[in-house]
């Protein structure tokens, strides 16, 4: 009797999250994963190697372009930006309001950022005008807004204050006796960070650029705000097929696009996970 | 010494670089929903000519914006309660009583990164319209949706104060007072993590009020939803709301870091 309302106890505790789990995330992406694998004749690969070739292929290659450069350009403009605030004093107010903007920018996005970028950058923007002005026309130069290069620039505006804010916590944890122990051994500044800091940080360093790509690859709603050019992307291209589901067939198309997206951010993410745990070690 | 000077000069033009990259567009966009000079003939001279802030009140008076923002309120209100109700009991007897299940509710709260919004809503799309279209025709179904999406932050922000407070302690230094585990929920667990709480329903807020893709994709007319609309038909008024949602946002979320610096936290921005 004891053990059955433990287990009662348990069961009602668990409910509330199990049922909204399951209902409303993996009920909905198994069937997905299922239905690019399983037809009404049986196992098949054919929409998945349709999903990875032609066109789809193409988008694929731009959706991991985009997110890989945007990760590894805001990767390294976060991390230095990191490092500059690591030096300041804690009681600095450029390091908190640093601090308080990042998180503010790394959670916009969408449709307001967008319609910002447009002020500035747009045909009509303000700084394109400035520029005509000088004689320099970005337009005829290729590089508007809705150009890769465009999407880059708007996709930093989030991808380098998610970075400083995955870094700053390890660069503070990093124990000044490191430091101290180099240079008493007769290490140069550039020595201690190539032979000391950077291998500690680097799994942490990996970690961001992962998650910076995940981000980059999920993002939606600031490239559609952006762009109808970027309906080249995955996640455009899955909203395409989403609401012109009407043709049979291209629904299955739709659910091997998101199969092997849900795949390639799950590996990102177990890839995170693992460098996680190392670097938990090296602070222990 | 002259190394030093150098990276100090080469630091401070990337600050000033970033600063100029963070708001020279939020300025270029108060002037598009404030100044009724076009960009073309605007000069040096007529710089501060033509400043009118119609269209914000234009924009706040619109109907449409306050029906949408209704909707979006509505669904804000939704998603703190289902997050609240799915994520408070579980975390706090995992960190009370079954420390084992924590690498387990950790892994299925990072599970929306996995499945992001867009992909989620093909999901959505292939089982809840064949098995319940009722469910779907309402815009409050957004919610649950929502509140999954938040998960990875929401859940980061309570576990974080649950284990700091020292939940466990608690919970057995009231047992042996003669509480209930009920009372011990209201009476001294709810009151000792009001700040994450805090948190976490700013964090929602934040979110809920610029969601787009659920949205767009399901066919919900909400407010962020309204905002590309608005834009299109009165380019000014677009603008400006568009602007009063980014600085709210930065209001709402600098509050959360100064809390969350209170009590010795960060951000966690990435809730991995």
């Amino acid at each position: 009797m004891k053990t059955l309302t433990r287990l009662s106890k348990e069961a009602l505790v668990a409910l509330p999250m199990a049922s909204l789990v399951s209902v409303f995330l993996l009920w909905p992406a198994l069937t997905v994963v299922f239905k690019s694998f399983v037809s009404d004749s049986g196992f098949r690969l054919d929409s998945i190697s349709r999903a990875l070739s032609g066109t789809y292929q193409q988008s694929f290659l731009l959706s991991t372009q985009l997110s890989m450069t945007t990760a590894i350009i805001g990767g390294v403009i976060g991390f230095y930006l990191a490092v500059i605030v690591d030096r300041m004093k804690p009681s600095s107010k450029i390091r908190s309001a640093t601090q308080a903007w990042s998180a503010v920018a790394s959670q916009m996005g969408g449709v307001p950022l967008a319609f910002a970028f447009f002020a500035i950058l747009g045909t009509q923007g303000i700084a394109t005008h400035i520029l005509r002005n000088f004689g320099i026309d970005l337009t005829e130069m290729g590089l508007t807004l809705s150009s890769f290069w465009g999407w880059v620039f708007v996709y930093l505006y989030f991808q380098v204050p998610l970075m400083f804010l995955i870094v700053s916590p390890a660069l503070s944890a990093m124990k000044p006796s490191w430091k101290e122990g180099a240079h008493s051994l007769g290490a140069s500044s550039s020595n201690y960070w190539l032979r000391v800091a950077l291998p500690i940080l680097f799994p942490v360093l990996i970690t961001g650029a992962l998650l910076l790509f995940v981000n980059a690859f999920s993002a939606y709603a600031t490239v559609y705000a952006l762009s109808s050019s970027g309906g080249q992307l995955v996640p455009l291209q899955i909203r395409f097929i989403l609401q012109g589901n009407v043709i049979t067939g291209e629904e299955d198309l739709g659910y091997a696009l998101v199969t092997v997206t849900m795949g390639l951010l799950a590996l990102a993410m177990i890839s995170i996970q693992v460098l996680q745990r190392r670097f938990a070690r090296w602070l222990a | 010494m002259k190394s030093k000077f150098v990276s100090n000069i080469f630091a401070i033009f990337f600050g000033a670089a970033l600063v100029s990259y963070f708001f020279l567009p939020l300025l270029a966009m108060g002037r598009f929903a404030f100044q009724v000079t076009p960009v073309i003939n605007l000069t040096w001279d007529n710089l501060f000519e033509g400043w009118k802030f119609d269209s914000i009140t234009r924009a706040l008076l619109n109907p449409k914006v306050l029906e949408t923002a209704t909707l979006t309120g509505g669904l804000t209100l939704l998603t703190i309660f289902i997050t609240l109700l799915a994520l408070l009991p579980i975390a706090t007897f995992v960190e009370v009583a079954r420390p084992g299940w924590k690498p387990w509710l950790t892994a299925v709260t990072i599970l929306p990164w996995i499945i992001p919004p867009v992909a989620l809503v093909v999901g959505v799309a292939a089982t809840f319209r064949p098995f319940a279209p009722w469910f779907l025709s309402n815009p409050l179904s957004l919610s649950f949706f929502y509140a999954i999406w938040m998960l990875p932050f929401s859940y980061r922000a309570i576990a974080g104060q649950l284990s700091m407070i020292g939940a466990k302690t608690l919970f057995e230094a009231s047992q042996s007072l003669g509480a209930s585990t009920l009372s011990f929920f209201f009476k001294v667990l709810l009151p000792n993590i009001r700040n994450s709480l805090t948190v976490a329903t700013l964090l929602i807020v934040a979110a809920v009020t610029g969601e787009f893709t659920f949205a767009a994709l399901l066919l919900k007319q909400t407010f962020p939803v309204y905002l590309i609309d608005l834009q299109s038909e009165d380019v000014r008024s677009g603008y400006a709301l568009a602007l009063l949602v980014i600085v709210a946002t930065a209001v709402l979320l600098s509050f959360v870091t100064s809390s969350l610096r209170k009590r010795g936290g960060q951000f966690n921005a990435i809730g991995v």
